[in-house]
């Protein structure tokens, strides 16, 4: 997406990263892997709705969140609306695994690239998932990923 | 066995001389073996005879991840290869960790490991994903540096994927080349990257969309927080005017910038300094860095390392307030000491370092050296305190007049290190093709008297205040050179610290100071000082040392973190939050003891190792008096191995283990074996 069309967007809480000067990024993953675990009890790469990029040879490492948009293109383009994608009370949108088909709609709809929900494919088609950030809204200590990022440099916006 | 947790439940058989595939069951080896070095261990016993060669095709890679790789326990994502290695004097069985990602993603791609067999026909590399293993041409990579191989793999197979790949060195078979994943971790040590190269394997690239099920994820996240210690502190970019050891730093033209990276999958250690635009060895383009340890040694080599008190650097003695990992000092990640510890005052109390004089301290050419050898894929340690320090003492003692090297030896010019290093790595002429085998091969085809044991004049003791002589080959033990050893660089720890490393030293088959810094209490510390080659405790902590080095290569975790001597389980616990397999901190000694004695079954057995040939090969480094004019006598270091064997239950005349050594740690056919051929009674 072009920088001026995101800046017209505009964004609920989600998770972000503290510039260089204030926390440099240590690159180590804790966050996407806390992230799997505390969600789905795995550590594996289509598991985690948070995104590292890693400069592979710079090791300067920039993480991509969902943005929690204030319009939820991905909610809106769900074929599950309200029961796989829903829409909590402070507007995060957030996944009922239960009832998500994975037929990835809220993948392409996502206005980021790359998008900011992962996808768990399998042979079968059942659990097929689409996994996104939720903010970890039923978790009692917050976000998993800011409480466990060890050089903090994540936070809620 | 039930489901396993942690592990992913299959090891490839890979055979690249026919490119077939067969799977072998992890829990064919699990529990008895836990992971890593320990299953290594075991598959190169059954699997690879006496007598193989390194480069033979019948020499094996055996790599293994552990049971807590990917699992989010910290530090898991170091995994090890095994192999007769070609950079040991002579060649033996040795071992080479690595961090990064790879270990991780081969997991989530379906695997726990792989034994790697034959020798393919033509340049090949590997590409694993999901569970299937694809031999491809390595022809358009094969030439290409470390970096435009990692490059080349990207663009082809995706950025996701993760690979580890061997330079030019590898592919010339240099004995010293190193496998390397993109963030420049390298399994160096053994010489393993011409090992694939004998094997024309250029690379492995793997990509999984699988996942790792740790058993217990309660436990896992709690030690995610019990075990950032020292402190994940948040670290910005910073902005450094100089660079290198405490008390000899070099001013840098123009500052750089400092941040700090963790080395792999999930781990909670900064164990990189990320340098920015640093000058780079092959493009005009300014590229990041990462530091390790050795990396200072690149940039200033006038003086030893400076960190002293009677631990040494590298906090060898610890007490319950400053316990810092061995190394960390240098790369400044430890936390400010704690000053109320009552032996606060001894334990940091400065030694003066040695003045070495090897070369003058230049940002750029430190740089462009470290750039070299990781792009080359390259063993650095071996660069830089051996290769290097070697020329430069040898011209000061004329001992290089009559050699021609097509180019005058000047270790302060960038212009000669990038001469000398293009004609090892490719070989060029008599003296490339001659380096390139080694420096322990090439000193002894020189003729080691003159090109060895010639004496340096340079170096001055700032403890005894007069010049100390040292050789002008750093060479340690088994064709490697010293490390923490008491002598050349880092010769500046005390005698109760550098006994213990030249035994670490003397067991092992290759530098062993990567893995098995040496760690000791200073309770302890105080007990043995006087006299370290008569004490029982300095023969206690070596085996201690030994046997959680293999814990730590088999779990995995890494030396930062292992071991905390003042938390005994926490090796434990990570293996049981990973696989739900109930183990104490005794039955996990029990298996490091049992890995490490296959270990000893297959130097026996493959090098015909005994006593008489490890005294021997250690002793000679020890003749040399360290800053305090130190040596040890043929008594006292006898004294010393006579108590290490004792405590070990092996026979003190041979070195051999006793049968029921074997026995009590369930190794009754490895015993069985030997005995045929009367190495054990
Ligand atoms: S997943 Fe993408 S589209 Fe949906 S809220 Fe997040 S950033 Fe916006
Ligand atoms: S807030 Fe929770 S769900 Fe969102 S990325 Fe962080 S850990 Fe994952
Ligand atoms: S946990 Fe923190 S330091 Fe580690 S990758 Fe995530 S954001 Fe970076």
């Amino acid at each position: 997406m072009e920088d001026n069309e995101k800046n017209q967007r505009s964004f609920g809480r989600h998770i972000v990263q503290t510039s260089s000067d204030i926390s440099f990024c240590a690159g180590c993953n804790a966050c996407g892997i806390v992230c799997s675990l505390v969600h789905d009890g795995v550590v594996g790469p289509s598991y985690n709705r948070i995104f590292m990029e890693k400069g592979t040879q710079s090791m300067v490492t920039v993480i991509h969140t969902c943005q929690q948009c204030a319009d939820h293109p991905c909610y809106e383009a769900c074929a599950r609306k309200d029961q796989a994608m829903c829409l909590d009370e402070n507007g995060t949108v957030f996944i009922n695994d239960d009832f998500c088909i994975g037929c990835k709609r809220c993948i392409k709809a996502c206005v980021f690239d790359p998008p900011r929900i992962n996808y768990v494919k399998s042979t079968d088609k059942t659990k097929r998932k689409a996994k996104k950030c939720d903010l970890c809204h039923t978790r009692l200590e917050g976000p998993a990923c800011v409480q466990y990022c060890q050089v903090s440099c994540l936070k809620l916006s | 066995m039930d489901k396993l947790y942690g592990y992913v439940g299959k090891i490839a058989r890979i055979n690249l001389t026919d490119s077939t595939v067969a799977f072998i069951s992890t829990s064919d080896y699990v529990p008895k073996y836990i992971g890593g070095r320990s299953i290594c261990n075991k598959i190169f016993w059954d699997e690879v005879k006496p007598g193989t060669k390194a480069f033979d095709p019948e020499n094996k890679i055996i790599y293994m991840t552990g049971p807590t790789t990917a699992t989010g326990i910290p530090t898991g994502g170091r995994t090890v290869f095994t192999s007769i290695a070609p950079n040991s004097f002579p060649e033996q069985y040795a071992w080479s960790g690595i961090g990064g990602w790879f270990g991780a993603e081969v997991k989530f791609a379906g695997f726990d490991g792989f034994i790697l067999e034959g020798k393919a026909p033509e340049p090949t590399y590997l590409y694993i994903e999901d569970g299937e293993i694809k031999f491809l041409s390595a022809r358009n990579l094969w030439g290409k540096l470390v970096h435009d191989t990692q490059r080349k793999l990207e663009e082809i197979h995706g950025k996701d994927v993760k690979s580890i790949v061997i330079g030019p060195a590898g592919e010339n078979l240099m004995r010293n080349a190193s496998v390397t994943t993109s963030n420049d971790n390298v399994a160096a040590k053994a010489g393993l990257g011409a090992v694939f190269g004998s094997k024309n394997l250029k690379a492995i690239t793997v990509r999984g969309a699988g996942v790792v099920v740790p058993a217990d994820i309660k436990k896992v996240l709690e030690l995610r927080l019990k075990m950032s210690h020292p402190a994940m502190i948040p670290r910005p970019v910073i902005n450094e005017t100089e660079h290198g050891l405490p008390g000899a730093t070099t001013i840098v033209e123009g500052g750089w910038q400092r941040a700090q990276v963790a080395c792999s999958h999930g781990c909670n250690q900064h164990c990189m300094c990320l340098m920015l635009d640093m000058k780079s060895a092959f493009s005009e383009e300014k590229v990041n860095h990462v530091e390790k340890c050795v990396s200072p040694l690149a940039f200033n080599m006038t003086i030893d390392v400076p960190y002293g008190g009677p631990g040494g650097p590298g906090g060898t003695f610890q007490t319950e307030q400053n316990h810092y990992p061995a190394c960390k000092m240098l790369s400044r990640e430890v936390d400010p000491p704690d000053t109320s510890d009552p032996y606060f005052e001894q334990e940091f109390a400065p030694a003066p370092s040695d003045i070495l004089n090897y070369w003058k301290h230049d940002f750029d050419k430190g740089s462009i050296i470290n750039d070299l050898c990781n792009e080359y894929g390259i063993d650095k340690w071996d660069v830089i305190i051996w290769l290097l320090p070697w020329l430069a003492m040898g011209k000061n003692e004329g001992v290089f007049d009559d050699i021609d090297f097509g180019m005058e030896i000047d270790v302060e010019s960038e212009k000669f290190i990038r001469y000398l290093l293009d004609m090892i790595v490719y070989r060029k002429g008599y003296y490339g093709n001659l380096l390139a085998e080694g420096m322990a091969r090439a000193i002894r085809t020189l003729g080691k008297e003159k090109f060895g044991n010639t004496i340096y004049h340079g170096r001055y003791s700032r403890i005894l205040d007069k010049q100390i002589d040292i050789p002008i080959s750093l060479e340690g033990a088994w064709g490697h050179t010293v490390h923490w050893q008491g002598r050349g660089f880092q010769g500046s720890i005390a005698k109760p610290a550098w006994v213990a490393t030249n035994l670490h030293q003397m067991n092992a088959t290759r530098d062993s100071q990567t893995i098995q810094h040496h760690h000791d209490t200073f309770e302890h510390y105080l007990e043995l000082k006087d006299d370290p080659c008569r004490s029982p405790l300095t023969a206690k902590a070596v085996v201690m040392g030994e046997n959680m080095a293999e814990i730590k290569d088999s779990v995995t975790c890494c030396d930062w973190q292992s071991p905390n001597l003042f938390w005994p389980e926490m090796e434990a616990e990570m293996f049981s939050a990973a696989t739900g397999i109930p183990m104490t901190k005794e039955e996990l000694l029990n298996v490091g003891e049992r890995s490490r004695l296959l270990y000893r079954a297959i130097m026996i057995n493959h090098s015909g190792r005994n006593r008489q040939m490890e005294v021997n090969e250690i002793f000679a480094i020890m003749q040399y008096p360290d800053p305090w004019g130190e040596t040890v006598t043929w008594d006292e270091w006898n004294d010393l191995v006579d108590l290490y064997y004792a405590e070990r239950g092996w026979d003190k005349e041979t070195g051999w283990p006793a049968r029921e050594v074997y026995e009590r740690l369930g190794l009754d056919e490895i015993a069985d074996e030997l005995a045929e051929s009367g190495k054990c009674r």
